[in-house]
């Protein structure tokens, strides 16, 4: 059975037996929706670069069994490092054990989605497939319809989350080849906050295909901290859909760490509900072997005064390959934007490739906005300038490299990630 | 200390170097003067082992080893040193670790354990206040946003902390204001032994008047042309390049 076949037969299976209600509905749509426009191919646009072939053709297995403990899993990369509430799913299921919230306050909802579904079913119900866009976004389409377990966050008007919440994507690949669909909710009300990360780890020696769905609203006044690590080692496909829908005044800071993954495709879409928004998006990718990142973005700057700072580095050694597109819409309405994108791109060997689109569209006329992008080998002169001091051509390049990625570790604001970070920088040059 | 023979360099083709002929002996300092273009910066970059040039003649001995053999972080580390005419900006690298980490490959490369940090920082803030050096300058990232004298000057600090057995100072003195004239010049002095040797490349006499030189050499189109004692420079202040180039016009 290919991924799609698949995905019928399961949701055939889910439907039979479903609740009605507001969640079948949405679901039912999704599905509809995936029936009719498939998955992506390269013959669309958005999809130029990025095959989906292998993903389409795998014969991924549904199911959360693991026999892993806490223990190995721990070792495999919980980071528990970071002083934080602890989402962990397994293979696309909750793992209770190494889940633990240190946030109290009245209100605060952190939960796991089956959970929220449950006991806060207004709230999720209000929220749940707004913001997600399905049509054409075939990839979507198969989450909501097919979705696994995930995080579910409500922080209401005002309130702060006092610890950031990491949610934990664990692939058990021990036993043989694995489909995840992690689907996370995340509402920040009025002049709330919060910070989230998210970390994907791999175990086991069989592929496996993560297919994450986010929706995240943040209401006016409130700002979030949103940081991906991406550490799946081995065979591992891994699509991630973040749409973040931003009303007024609000602020956010977003960082992708692309480290490990066979294949890792990111989407990133802000949209700009309100006046003042003021979202920064930075990401670095180091690859090596064989691997395949592409980082998509779009920022929709649909009101006015908005500002956008949007950095992507990238570090590609052997074989490997990066796109980045970046596309920054300025609407007719959205006078006063600031918006600036830029993507660099250091290259270590003769076989790596990167294919990079910064994309501007502008439909006001009142705004300020840059786009660029480069791609290059490490400068000689810093080079030679080190090495004349006697550091070895080695050591130089990790200095310079470091120096590079620096650029975006300090946009992390836990310091425990920041030298999480580092040792992976370390690990991987 | 170094021994240069009919060095001949080219870069892109195009010859820069054409046959130059140099002794530098342990303690010795040698001035080199010339016109704009006629190659100082660019004998300093192939003794240093800037990979742009071509050696295409000549020979280069250091301390009895092949010069042109070896990597420019070995020629370092083997104690030659240049203080760069314009030192490059390098963001992010902090200056202090980039001084320890050459110190230590240096001494890695001659056989010694690592210098432990505390003692490094000792060694550090002595020749801070040995160079005059300004403390806000070793915190920041390696020379950026320095003024070009604050760079002029981390240039010999450097010096000092590695403690070379060349010095090649390619216009340190260009930039500098008075008083850090002074101050470079009064660095340098200190560093210099009886072991030490320093190859002082300069537009100006007033270096000169602070770092005596035992000899000056003139280098024209890429050959030393012209070589006397400290008067020669004086007699270039006053009288410019002219007639050096018309003697060597004239010997064609
Ligand atoms: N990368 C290069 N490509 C082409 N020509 C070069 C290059 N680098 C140097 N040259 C040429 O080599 C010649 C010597 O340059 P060099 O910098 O050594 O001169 P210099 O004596 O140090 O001059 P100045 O007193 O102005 O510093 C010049 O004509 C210069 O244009
Ligand atoms: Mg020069």
């Amino acid at each position: 059975m290919n991924l799609l076949e698949q995905i019928k037969s399961d949701f055939s299976n889910y439907a039979a037996q479903a609740e009605p209600g507001v969640f079948f509905d949405k679901r039912l749509e999704a599905f509809a929706e995936l029936e009719k426009f498939g998955l992506p191919t390269l013959k669309n646009e958005e999809w130029k670069y990025t095959n989906l072939r292998k993903i389409a053709e795998g014969n991924f297995t549904n199911t959360c069994n693991s026999n892993l403990d806490a223990k190995t899993l721990i070792e495999a990369g919980i980071l528990n490092r970071i002083e934080c509430n602890k989402l962990v799913f397994v293979n696309g299921c909750l793992f209770p054990e190494l889940s633990d919230f240190l946030d109290e306050e009245p209100g605060v909802i952190l939960s796991n989605i089956a959970q929220a579904r449950k006991n806060h079913t207004s709230i999720f119900d209000a929220h749940f497939g707004k913001y997600i866009k399905l049509e054409g976004e075939g990839l979507n389409a198969m989450n909501t319809a097919m979705m696994s377990d995930g995080a579910f966050v409500f922080i209401p008007k005002g309130k702060k989350l006092r610890y950031p919440l990491m949610i934990t994507n664990i692939v058990d690949a021990n036993s043989h080849p694995v489909l995840q669909q992690p689907r996370n909710l995340i509402i920040i009300e009025a002049s709330a906050s919060a910070t989230i990360i998210e970390n994907y780890i791999a175990v086991g020696s069989n592929s496996s295909f993560t297919n994450v769905v986010n929706e995240i609203f943040v209401d006016e006044n409130a700002s979030l901290e949103h940081y991906k690590v991406q550490r799946a080692k081995g065979e591992t496909y891994h699509n991630n859909y973040t749409q973040i829908f931003q009303n007024g005044n609000t602020n956010i800071n977003q960082v992708t760490l692309t480290l490990d993954g066979q294949w890792v495709r990111n989407n990133l879409h802000f949209y700009m509900n309100g006046q003042n928004c003021n979202s920064l998006l930075y990401g670095l990718y180091i690859t090596d072997g064989n691997q395949f990142v592409d980082n998509h973005s779009r920022v929709d700057h649909a009101k006015p005064n908005g500002f956008s700072d949007e950095k992507y580095k990238g570090i590609l050694k052997d074989q490997s390959t990066a796109v980045f597109n970046g596309k920054i819409m300025v609407h007719l309405d959205a006078q006063k934007t600031n918006a600036y994108q830029r993507n660099m791109n250091i290259i270590l060997s003769n076989d790596a490739t990167v294919n990079t689109k910064p994309q501007l569209e502008i439909f006001a006329d009142d705004v300020k906005c840059t786009h660029g992008a480069t791609i290059g080998q490490l400068d000689e002169e810093p080079m030679f300038y080190l090495r004349s001091r006697g550091i070895s051509e080695n050591e130089a390049r990790k200095m310079l490299l470091n120096a590079y990625a620096d650029d975006i570790a300090e946009k992390i604001k836990i310091p425990e990630l920041v030298q999480i970070l580092e040792e992976e920088i370390e690990r991987k040059l | 200390m170094l021994k240069i023979e009919n060095l001949k360099a080219s870069i892109e083709g195009k010859s820069i170097l054409n046959g130059i002929n140099l002794e530098i002996k342990a303690g010795e300092v040698h001035a080199i003067m010339g016109p704009n273009g006629a190659g100082k910066s660019t004998l300093s970059s192939v003794l240093a082992g800037r990979a742009d040039y071509t050696v295409t003649e000549g020979k280069a001995n250091f301390m009895g080893k092949d010069l042109l053999e070896l990597s420019p972080e070995d020629r370092a580390r083997e104690g030659l040193f240049l203080a760069f005419q314009y030192p490059v900006e390098i963001p992010g690298v902090s200056s202090t670790n980039f001084l320890k980490t050459a110190i230590n490959e240096k001494r890695k490369y001659l056989g010694l354990d690592p210098m432990e940090a505390t003692d490094f920082l000792k060694f550090m803030k002595l020749k801070m206040e040995e160079m005059e050096m300004d403390k806000s300058l070793t915190s920041r990232s390696l020379n950026e946003g320095f003024s070009g004298g604050e760079k002029k000057r981390n240039e010999v600090f450097q010096m000092a902390m590695l403690e070379p057995k060349l010095c090649i100072m390619d216009e340190t003195d260009s930039g500098l204001d008075i008083d850090a004239l002074r101050l470079v010049s009064a660095g340098v002095n200190k560093l210099r032994t009886p072991e030490r040797s320093f190859l002082v490349i300069t537009h100006y006499q007033r270096l000169l008047d602070y770092i005596v030189p035992d000899f000056v050499h003139v280098l024209y189109k890429g050959r030393i042309v012209k070589s006397g004692d400290a008067s020669l420079a004086k007699e270039l202040e006053v009288k410019g390049y002219d007639w050096i180039k018309q003697e060597v016009e004239a010997a064609v």
